[in-house]
């Protein structure tokens, strides 16, 4: 069987007035929930949260074997990755115990109770 | 009078190859991590190439005490064993038998063995039941990593890098180039594991939001 996936999508002028496109990754409802979520988009796995009033989004991948860093929910700003307990701020995605291999910050846009994504910003 | 062998196989199948599971079964890090709720800490004594000295400090589902014991783990081809001798004295003989099967998927037989005192026959049952309960609780717990470390190879990641397109925000390539998965141990680490402190999970309790895969 045969299964469309349909991805809501906006188009947004940047600072630079260049126009970027962004995907609908989740609601601010399903955000509020537990303060943070994962979701996959375009083979993108993206770690969503509020940190100190901010919505941000990271890269949801490790970079030391590509465990999901946002299985556990962060404690005092830190997430913990799973598998191996590399850890990351939630403040800038930046990696407290190996310095150097910062996860990928994501660009994202609320708009209407929504949340949007620019995978490539 | 003759020992006894309480003897158990457990067998499962997994949807990558076996050499995501062998990674998997090897990777002494991810006791502390992945299975943080049984292992409280690991160390590795001494390692080479294809086998490894083990020191780990646990609890078992069933069980109302912690264990530690030492654990030497080698592959050999297709097999992994592992003797681990615990602190109670009983020495455990594990054995997981790899084998590929069609379509990227893998099947696994594990077989644990103590070799013990005649007197301990009357708690076969109790070992098998004790061991199918942590074979059961660790593969439940194992399988999403195996799936996932095999999604993310798909994807084109690299150890200590992580997958290019994403870390330089670049479009995903219309063709990613995927070497064969190969496990090539020992593991490489830049952890504690390997010095006196050996590595401890860093907390007892967590609110789990899980895997989105």
């Amino acid at each position: 069987m045969m299964s469309t996936e349909i991805t809501e999508t906006i188009k947004v002028n940047n600072k630079e007035g260049t126009e970027a496109t962004y995907q609908f990754l989740a609601t601010l409802k399903e955000l509020k929930k537990d303060g943070q979520l994962t979701r996959w988009i375009d083979d993108h796995d993206i770690l969503l949260y509020e940190y100190e009033g901010e919505i941000k989004a990271i890269s949801n991948v490790c970079r030391h074997f590509g465990g999901p860093v946002g299985y556990h929910k962060c404690k005092k700003g830190v997430f913990t990755c799973l598998w191996h307990n590399w850890q990351y701020s939630a403040k800038d995605g930046s990696c407290l115990t190996h310095s150097g291999l910062p996860l990928r910050q994501y660009d994202i846009k609320v708009i209407d109770e929504k949340i949007y994504i620019n995978l490539l910003g | 009078m003759k020992n006894v062998t309480l003897t158990l196989k457990c067998e499962g199948e997994m949807d990558c190859p076996k050499e995501i599971v062998m990674w998997n079964y090897y990777d002494h890090e991810h006791l502390v991590g992945t299975h943080y709720k049984y292992y409280n800490q690991a160390r590795v004594l001494a390692e080479k190439d294809s086998w490894a000295l083990v020191y780990r400090k646990m609890k078992m589902p069933l069980l109302p005490f912690h264990c530690s014991g030492i654990a030497l783990q080698l592959m050999e081809n297709n097999v992994m064993k592992t003797f681990h001798k615990d602190s109670i004295g009983f020495l455990l003989e594990m054995e997981v038998h790899f084998k590929d099967l069609p379509n990227n998927r893998s099947h696994m037989t594990v077989i644990y063995n103590i070799n013990t005192h005649p007197f301990f026959k009357v708690f076969q049952s109790m070992f098998q039941k004790l061991f199918q309960g942590w074979f059961h609780a660790t593969w439940v717990e194992d399988a999403p990593m195996r799936l996932r470390r095999w999604k993310v190879h798909n994807l084109g990641f690299k150890d200590f890098y992580g997958i290019d397109y994403i870390n330089k925000k670049l479009p995903k390539p219309g063709k990613i180039e995927v070497k064969k998965y190969e496990f090539n141990p020992p593991i490489k680490s830049f952890s504690a594991i390997n010095t006196k402190d050996g590595l401890e999970r860093p907390f007892d309790e967590s609110v789990e939001l899980g895997y989105r895969d």
